[in-house]
């Protein structure tokens, strides 16, 4: 596997690392409850930002199983923060990797998103050689769900009350796809051109 | 909740007991089996296996803390045949959450056996351990295990395809659940 190169382009976006001072940007987005729950590290605190950035900063490549690969996604003209994916290897015999995003609550239905996530699909299979691809949700998240299905991933999983999160009973979904599953049509629309992994 | 059973556990046709050593040879007819493996993570067993695992199961028969197991040996209250095993393991204490397993003796499939025990385990598991949800998982392929936990009123929660490797082949796998008042509503009918 070569390399990985950075930053990635979509329409109207640009994935990069984080950096240092992405850390107001990134404390707007946080620290809300809305956005807590499934990223990596509870940041319930503007204390907790620095450190979640700090962790962020330093996810810039997949080299081993249980590696995350994290990117900011910035506005192309006006190079604003509005959230981030992340790709984790979770597993390597199998091939396993899962997704994870947040966004800006100010800047969600415009299709961000779904931009972003379908160049880490891409990346994914295409460059990392995953297998099979997952995506956890809050059953009661209305926006990942359809997003989910936006991207063509199969509801896997629909988990009730399996364990308590923030004493109320979880609702849980899983989404997966696998390798064979992605369209290739969406990398051909929805991203430039660029060199092509072997 | 901690729990400690009475044995055994009578059901109409079977009773449920704890294994003694006199059961390896009982235990090595099924689990020395290739079609009784082919499901489970183990190999099929040696004799000796078996009777490593029976000195294990000795003191699985309570629930203390997170991750203790129940495992049982079922037998014919007519004339105390062992046919097979189940368990109930106490998989989270704070979300009170169960995960229910069995494995039995092909030679005694289509009578019941498997649905009359593993029914006495969810009525352990929802009565006296104080369950909120129990689940069971099998492979896909399984079919009598899955129809086993839609008999049980158990509903497919998950079905995760090649999300592992399993003896050196993609695994599709089901996770079936039955919360406590879906068994209330059933016990109550």
């Amino acid at each position: 596997m070569s390399s990985l190169r950075l930053p990635i382009e979509t329409g109207h976006l640009v994935l990069r690392p984080f950096e240092r001072s992405d850390l107001d940007a990134v404390r707007r987005y946080h620290t809300l409850p809305s956005v807590q729950r499934y990223v990596e590290r509870p940041t319930r605190y503007e204390e907790d930002v620095a450190a979640a950035l700090a962790i962020m900063r330093s996810q810039v490549e997949l080299h081993r199983p249980g590696e995350t690969l994290t990117l900011a996604m910035v506005r192309k003209g006006d190079a604003v923060l509005v959230g981030h994916v992340s790709l984790k290897w979770s597993d390597a015999t199998a091939g396993q990797g899962e997704l994870r995003f947040a966004i800006d609550p100010a800047h969600s239905g415009k299709g961000y998103l779904t931009q972003a996530l379908t160049a880490l699909v891409d990346l994914a299979f295409d460059h990392f050689r995953i297998h099979r691809l997952m995506v956890r949700c809050d059953g009661r998240s209305h926006h990942s769900i359809k997003l989910m299905q936006k991207l063509g991933m199969r509801l896997e999983a629909h988990y009730r009350e399996h364990a308590l999160f923030q004493g109320e009973w979880d609702e849980e979904l899983h989404f997966a796809m696998l390798d064979r599953e992605w369209r290739p049509t969406a990398k051909v629309q929805e991203l430039p051109m660029r060199a092509r992994v072997a | 909740m901690a729990l400690h059973p009475d044995f055994p556990l009578q059901t109409e046709r079977l009773r449920l007991r704890p294994f003694t050593r006199g059961d390896v040879d009982g235990v090595f007819a099924y689990r020395g089996r290739d079609d009784v493996a082919r499901y489970l993570f183990d190999p099929p067993l040696s004799r000796h296996e078996c009777a490593l695992a029976i000195q294990q199961r000795a003191s699985q028969t309570g629930f203390l803390e997170e991750g203790d197991r129940i495992v049982l040996a079922v037998e014919t209250a007519a004339n105390g045949h062992l046919v097979g095993e189940v368990s109930l393991i106490w998989r989270s204490v704070e979300a009170r959450q169960g995960e229910l397993g069995w494995i039995f003796h092909p030679d005694h499939h289509g009578r019941g056996y498997a649905t009359e025990a593993t029914n006495a385990l969810l009525d352990l598991g929802f009565g006296p351990a104080d369950l909120h949800r129990i689940f069971a998982r099998c492979g896909a392929q399984n079919e009598p295990s899955w129809r086993l936990m839609e008999r049980l009123g158990m509903r497919r929660e998950a079905h995760f395809r090649e999300h592992a490797l399993f003896k050196g082949r993609w695994d599709e796998e089901f996770y079936y659940a039955i919360l406590r008042d879906e068994w209330l509503s059933l016990r109550h009918v």
